[in-house]
Protein backbone atom coordinates (compact mmCIF):
# COMPACT_ATOMS: atom_id res chain seq x y z
CA UNK A 1 0.00 0.00 0.00
CA UNK A 2 2.42 2.55 1.10
CA UNK A 3 5.20 1.35 -1.55
CA UNK A 4 2.24 1.69 -4.06
CA UNK A 5 1.84 5.02 -2.99
CA UNK A 6 5.48 6.16 -2.86
CA UNK A 7 6.02 4.67 -6.29
CA UNK A 8 3.07 6.70 -7.83
CA UNK A 9 4.65 9.62 -5.98
CA UNK A 10 7.93 9.20 -7.66
CA UNK A 11 6.51 8.56 -10.89
CA UNK A 12 3.99 12.04 -10.84
CA UNK A 13 6.99 13.68 -9.62
CA UNK A 14 9.07 12.78 -12.59
CA UNK A 15 6.65 14.07 -14.84
CA UNK A 16 6.05 16.74 -13.29
CA UNK A 17 9.83 18.15 -13.84
CA UNK A 18 9.74 16.43 -17.17
CA UNK A 19 12.82 14.91 -16.40
CA UNK A 20 14.64 12.56 -18.20
CA UNK A 21 14.70 8.76 -16.58
CA UNK A 22 17.56 6.13 -17.35
CA UNK A 23 16.30 2.42 -16.72
CA UNK A 24 18.80 -0.14 -16.18
CA UNK A 25 17.03 -3.88 -15.78
CA UNK A 26 19.23 -6.49 -13.82
CA UNK A 27 17.26 -9.88 -13.89
CA UNK A 28 13.32 -8.66 -12.94
CA UNK A 29 14.87 -5.62 -11.01
CA UNK A 30 14.62 -2.48 -12.55
CA UNK A 31 16.69 0.47 -11.54
CA UNK A 32 15.54 3.99 -12.40
CA UNK A 33 18.33 6.45 -12.60
CA UNK A 34 16.90 10.48 -12.40
CA UNK A 35 19.92 12.51 -14.79
CA UNK A 36 18.83 15.57 -13.10
CA UNK A 37 19.22 14.14 -9.64
CA UNK A 38 22.38 12.62 -10.31
CA UNK A 39 23.86 15.48 -12.32
CA UNK A 40 22.86 17.99 -9.74
CA UNK A 41 24.44 15.71 -6.55
CA UNK A 42 27.78 15.76 -8.54
CA UNK A 43 27.30 19.58 -9.33
CA UNK A 44 26.60 20.18 -5.34
CA UNK A 45 29.78 18.08 -4.39
CA UNK A 46 32.12 19.51 -7.24
CA UNK A 47 31.45 23.01 -6.02
CA UNK A 48 32.19 22.12 -2.57
CA UNK A 49 35.69 20.05 -3.05
CA UNK A 50 36.46 23.56 -5.01
CA UNK A 51 35.39 25.99 -2.58
CA UNK A 52 37.29 23.94 -0.21
CA UNK A 53 40.15 24.07 -2.14
CA UNK A 54 40.05 27.32 -2.48
CA UNK A 55 39.86 28.09 1.34
CA UNK A 56 42.45 25.97 2.01
CA UNK A 57 45.12 28.24 -0.95
CA UNK A 58 43.91 31.11 1.51
CA UNK A 59 45.09 29.61 4.90
CA UNK A 60 48.28 30.65 6.12
CA UNK A 61 50.76 28.75 8.40
CA UNK A 62 52.07 31.93 10.64
CA UNK A 63 49.83 32.76 13.50
CA UNK A 64 51.50 36.08 13.91
CA UNK A 65 50.48 37.35 10.43
CA UNK A 66 47.34 39.28 10.55
CA UNK A 67 44.77 36.90 9.57
CA UNK A 68 43.28 37.17 5.62
CA UNK A 69 40.00 37.72 4.26
CA UNK A 70 40.09 33.94 3.56
CA UNK A 71 40.73 32.84 6.43
CA UNK A 72 38.67 35.03 8.74
CA UNK A 73 35.47 34.16 6.82
CA UNK A 74 36.72 30.16 7.19
CA UNK A 75 37.08 30.79 10.89
CA UNK A 76 33.24 32.69 10.92
CA UNK A 77 32.15 29.36 9.04
CA UNK A 78 34.02 27.25 11.66
CA UNK A 79 32.62 29.13 14.70
CA UNK A 80 29.45 28.86 13.06
CA UNK A 81 29.14 25.23 12.67
CA UNK A 82 30.97 24.77 16.08
CA UNK A 83 28.73 26.62 17.97
CA UNK A 84 25.43 26.05 16.66
CA UNK A 85 25.31 22.65 15.67
CA UNK A 86 27.68 20.13 17.50
CA UNK A 87 27.82 22.32 20.77
CA UNK A 88 24.56 20.16 21.41
CA UNK A 89 25.85 16.82 21.78
CA UNK A 90 26.01 15.38 25.06
CA UNK A 91 29.92 14.60 25.52
CA UNK A 92 32.95 16.47 24.48
CA UNK A 93 34.44 13.20 22.74
CA UNK A 94 30.91 12.79 20.29
CA UNK A 95 30.77 16.15 19.19
CA UNK A 96 34.60 16.17 18.09
CA UNK A 97 34.09 12.37 16.76
CA UNK A 98 31.25 13.75 14.71
CA UNK A 99 32.10 16.83 13.57
CA UNK A 100 32.68 16.41 10.06
CA UNK A 101 29.88 14.47 9.32
CA UNK A 102 27.16 17.13 10.82
CA UNK A 103 29.20 20.17 8.91
CA UNK A 104 29.38 18.18 5.70
CA UNK A 105 25.60 17.12 5.94
CA UNK A 106 25.18 20.55 6.70
CA UNK A 107 27.14 22.03 4.01
CA UNK A 108 26.00 19.65 1.07
CA UNK A 109 22.05 20.18 2.19
CA UNK A 110 22.69 24.10 2.20
CA UNK A 111 24.01 24.11 -1.25
CA UNK A 112 22.12 22.00 -2.84
CA UNK A 113 18.85 24.02 -1.51
CA UNK A 114 20.83 26.94 -2.58
CA UNK A 115 21.47 25.54 -6.43
CA UNK A 116 17.49 25.97 -7.14
CA UNK A 117 18.40 29.37 -7.19
CA UNK A 118 20.60 29.52 -10.52
CA UNK A 119 18.57 29.51 -13.52
CA UNK A 120 18.52 25.99 -15.37
CA UNK A 121 20.18 24.41 -12.16
CA UNK A 122 17.55 22.21 -9.82
CA UNK A 123 18.01 21.26 -6.19
CA UNK A 124 18.97 17.55 -5.67
CA UNK A 125 16.80 17.74 -2.22
CA UNK A 126 13.44 18.38 -4.32
CA UNK A 127 14.14 14.50 -4.66
CA UNK A 128 12.53 12.04 -2.27
CA UNK A 129 15.10 10.02 -2.49
CA UNK A 130 17.99 11.94 -2.27
CA UNK A 131 16.57 13.26 1.03
CA UNK A 132 16.12 9.41 2.19
CA UNK A 133 19.06 8.88 2.02
CA UNK A 134 20.34 11.59 3.75
CA UNK A 135 18.28 10.38 6.57
CA UNK A 136 18.93 6.79 6.19
CA UNK A 137 22.69 7.94 6.67
CA UNK A 138 21.66 9.18 9.97
CA UNK A 139 19.86 6.89 11.02
CA UNK A 140 22.08 4.26 10.37
CA UNK A 141 24.79 6.06 11.88
CA UNK A 142 22.78 7.06 15.16
CA UNK A 143 22.70 2.98 15.83
CA UNK A 144 25.92 2.16 14.74
CA UNK A 145 26.93 5.03 17.76
CA UNK A 146 24.60 3.78 19.95
CA UNK A 147 25.30 0.21 19.69
CA UNK A 148 29.22 1.33 20.19
CA UNK A 149 28.16 2.94 22.75
CA UNK A 150 25.87 0.78 24.77
CA UNK A 151 27.08 -2.48 23.86
CA UNK A 152 24.67 -5.24 22.47
CA UNK A 153 22.70 -5.99 25.41
CA UNK A 154 22.07 -2.21 26.60
CA UNK A 155 21.47 -2.06 22.51
CA UNK A 156 18.47 -4.10 22.30
CA UNK A 157 17.58 -3.80 26.05
CA UNK A 158 16.84 -0.08 25.04
CA UNK A 159 13.90 -1.13 22.94
CA UNK A 160 11.80 -2.56 25.99
CA UNK A 161 12.21 0.78 27.92
CA UNK A 162 9.85 1.97 29.59
CA UNK A 163 8.37 -1.51 29.81
CA UNK A 164 8.83 -4.49 27.61
CA UNK A 165 5.23 -4.53 25.77
CA UNK A 166 5.71 -1.31 24.64
CA UNK A 167 7.95 -2.77 21.82
CA UNK A 168 5.93 -1.91 18.98
CA UNK A 169 5.57 1.53 19.67
CA UNK A 170 9.33 1.95 19.96
CA UNK A 171 10.00 0.17 17.01
CA UNK A 172 7.55 2.26 15.25
CA UNK A 173 8.80 5.19 16.78
CA UNK A 174 12.69 4.39 15.48
CA UNK A 175 11.11 3.80 11.64
CA UNK A 176 9.54 7.07 11.90
CA UNK A 177 12.13 9.38 13.06
CA UNK A 178 14.19 8.87 9.20
CA UNK A 179 10.80 9.30 7.48
CA UNK A 180 9.89 12.72 8.85
CA UNK A 181 13.37 13.49 8.66
CA UNK A 182 13.29 13.16 5.04
CA UNK A 183 9.88 14.23 4.03
CA UNK A 184 10.37 17.34 5.65
CA UNK A 185 12.98 18.69 3.77
CA UNK A 186 11.59 16.99 0.91
CA UNK A 187 7.93 18.79 1.47
CA UNK A 188 10.00 22.18 1.89
CA UNK A 189 11.29 22.11 -1.03
CA UNK A 190 9.17 20.76 -3.26
CA UNK A 191 7.20 23.14 -1.78
CA UNK A 192 9.14 26.08 -2.80
CA UNK A 193 9.80 24.56 -6.03
CA UNK A 194 6.02 24.36 -6.89
CA UNK A 195 5.22 27.73 -6.09
CA UNK A 196 7.79 29.32 -7.53
CA UNK A 197 7.04 27.43 -10.79
CA UNK A 198 3.47 27.75 -10.75
CA UNK A 199 4.17 31.68 -10.24
CA UNK A 200 6.80 31.52 -13.07
CA UNK A 201 4.30 30.17 -15.57
CA UNK A 202 0.96 31.16 -14.68
CA UNK A 203 1.07 34.92 -12.90
CA UNK A 204 4.21 37.10 -13.09
CA UNK A 205 7.20 36.02 -15.06
CA UNK A 206 9.22 38.90 -14.57
CA UNK A 207 9.94 40.26 -10.86
CA UNK A 208 7.99 38.05 -8.81
CA UNK A 209 10.28 34.98 -8.99
CA UNK A 210 13.30 36.64 -7.44
CA UNK A 211 11.55 37.89 -4.85
CA UNK A 212 10.65 34.15 -4.32
CA UNK A 213 13.11 32.68 -5.16
CA UNK A 214 15.11 34.93 -2.11
CA UNK A 215 12.51 33.11 -0.10
CA UNK A 216 12.01 30.32 -0.83
CA UNK A 217 15.68 29.32 -2.22
CA UNK A 218 17.89 31.24 -0.12
CA UNK A 219 16.28 31.80 3.30
CA UNK A 220 13.88 28.42 3.86
CA UNK A 221 17.13 26.82 1.94
CA UNK A 222 19.23 27.58 5.16
CA UNK A 223 16.62 27.50 7.55
CA UNK A 224 16.28 24.06 6.37
CA UNK A 225 19.61 22.65 6.17
CA UNK A 226 20.26 23.93 9.06
CA UNK A 227 17.00 22.24 10.90
CA UNK A 228 18.05 18.73 8.78
CA UNK A 229 21.51 18.76 10.04
CA UNK A 230 20.49 20.30 13.80
CA UNK A 231 17.57 16.69 13.72
CA UNK A 232 20.32 14.48 12.97
CA UNK A 233 22.39 16.23 15.88
CA UNK A 234 19.46 15.45 17.56
CA UNK A 235 18.51 12.19 16.87
CA UNK A 236 22.08 10.81 17.72
CA UNK A 237 22.38 12.30 20.51
CA UNK A 238 18.86 10.72 21.75
CA UNK A 239 19.95 7.17 20.44
CA UNK A 240 23.77 7.41 22.69
CA UNK A 241 21.88 8.89 25.63
CA UNK A 242 18.90 7.09 26.48
CA UNK B 1 -32.87 28.19 -20.80
CA UNK B 2 -34.77 25.59 -19.22
CA UNK B 3 -33.53 23.01 -21.50
CA UNK B 4 -29.82 24.87 -20.96
CA UNK B 5 -29.63 23.81 -17.42
CA UNK B 6 -31.19 20.67 -17.82
CA UNK B 7 -28.16 19.26 -20.27
CA UNK B 8 -25.86 21.29 -17.99
CA UNK B 9 -26.22 19.29 -15.43
CA UNK B 10 -26.79 16.14 -17.28
CA UNK B 11 -23.50 17.04 -18.40
CA UNK B 12 -21.57 16.81 -15.40
CA UNK B 13 -20.58 12.77 -14.95
CA UNK B 14 -18.87 11.19 -11.83
CA UNK B 15 -15.79 11.78 -12.60
CA UNK B 16 -16.38 15.57 -12.79
CA UNK B 17 -17.63 15.03 -9.09
CA UNK B 18 -14.37 13.12 -8.04
CA UNK B 19 -12.00 15.82 -9.71
CA UNK B 20 -14.20 18.29 -7.64
CA UNK B 21 -14.04 16.34 -4.32
CA UNK B 22 -10.21 15.96 -4.81
CA UNK B 23 -9.34 19.79 -5.04
CA UNK B 24 -11.83 20.42 -1.98
CA UNK B 25 -10.10 18.03 0.30
CA UNK B 26 -6.56 19.32 -1.11
CA UNK B 27 -7.68 22.47 -0.12
CA UNK B 28 -9.35 21.41 2.97
CA UNK B 29 -6.47 19.36 4.09
CA UNK B 30 -3.52 21.94 3.30
CA UNK B 31 -5.99 24.62 4.79
CA UNK B 32 -7.04 22.65 8.37
CA UNK B 33 -3.70 21.10 8.41
CA UNK B 34 -1.66 24.55 8.59
CA UNK B 35 -3.79 25.75 11.47
CA UNK B 36 -1.78 23.54 14.45
CA UNK B 37 1.67 23.95 12.85
CA UNK B 38 0.65 27.68 12.43
CA UNK B 39 -0.32 28.54 16.23
CA UNK B 40 2.29 26.12 17.48
CA UNK B 41 5.16 27.51 15.67
CA UNK B 42 3.96 31.13 16.87
CA UNK B 43 3.68 29.89 20.45
CA UNK B 44 7.32 28.74 20.25
CA UNK B 45 8.45 31.86 19.07
CA UNK B 46 6.69 34.16 21.58
CA UNK B 47 8.16 32.39 24.65
CA UNK B 48 11.59 32.25 23.19
CA UNK B 49 11.29 35.52 22.57
CA UNK B 50 10.25 36.35 26.42
CA UNK B 51 12.96 34.05 27.66
CA UNK B 52 15.40 36.48 25.13
CA UNK B 53 14.40 39.78 26.47
CA UNK B 54 14.72 38.43 30.19
CA UNK B 55 18.33 36.49 29.34
CA UNK B 56 20.31 37.80 26.28
CA UNK B 57 22.63 36.19 26.51
CA UNK B 58 21.16 33.05 26.28
CA UNK B 59 19.83 33.71 22.93
CA UNK B 60 22.31 31.26 21.09
CA UNK B 61 21.02 28.23 23.18
CA UNK B 62 17.16 29.77 23.17
CA UNK B 63 17.38 30.08 18.72
CA UNK B 64 18.77 26.98 18.39
CA UNK B 65 16.13 24.80 20.55
CA UNK B 66 13.42 27.39 19.08
CA UNK B 67 14.25 26.33 15.56
CA UNK B 68 14.34 22.62 16.46
CA UNK B 69 11.61 22.72 18.02
CA UNK B 70 9.47 24.44 15.24
CA UNK B 71 10.69 21.95 12.72
CA UNK B 72 9.51 18.88 14.96
CA UNK B 73 6.29 20.94 15.26
CA UNK B 74 6.14 21.53 11.57
CA UNK B 75 6.36 18.00 10.55
CA UNK B 76 2.67 17.64 10.51
CA UNK B 77 2.25 20.54 8.26
CA UNK B 78 4.48 18.95 6.17
CA UNK B 79 2.69 15.38 6.20
CA UNK B 80 -0.84 17.49 5.19
CA UNK B 81 1.20 19.36 2.67
CA UNK B 82 2.29 15.89 0.94
CA UNK B 83 -1.59 14.30 0.99
CA UNK B 84 -2.37 17.13 -0.47
CA UNK B 85 0.16 17.08 -3.10
CA UNK B 86 -1.02 13.32 -3.12
CA UNK B 87 -4.88 14.33 -3.73
CA UNK B 88 -3.77 16.78 -6.32
CA UNK B 89 -1.21 15.07 -8.47
CA UNK B 90 -1.52 11.12 -7.81
CA UNK B 91 -4.80 10.86 -6.56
Amino acid sequence: MLGEIFAQLSETLTRLGEKPIAQLGLGGLTIRFDYMTIIMSWVVMILLVCVALLLRRGLRQDVEDRPSRVQAALDALLDLLRGQLTSSFSSERLARELFPFISTLFLFVLLSNWLSVVPYLESPTRDLNVTFSLALLVFAMSHILAFRAKGARGFFHGFLEPYPFMLPLNIVGEISKPLSHAFRLFGNVFAGTILVTVVMAKFAPVVVPVALNAFYGLFMGAIQAFVFAILAVAYINVAVES
Amino acid sequence: MLQEASTAVAGITGADIAVAAKYIAAGLCMGIGAIGPAIGEGIAAAHALDGMARQPEMQGALLRTMVLGQAITESTGIYSLLVAIVLLFVV
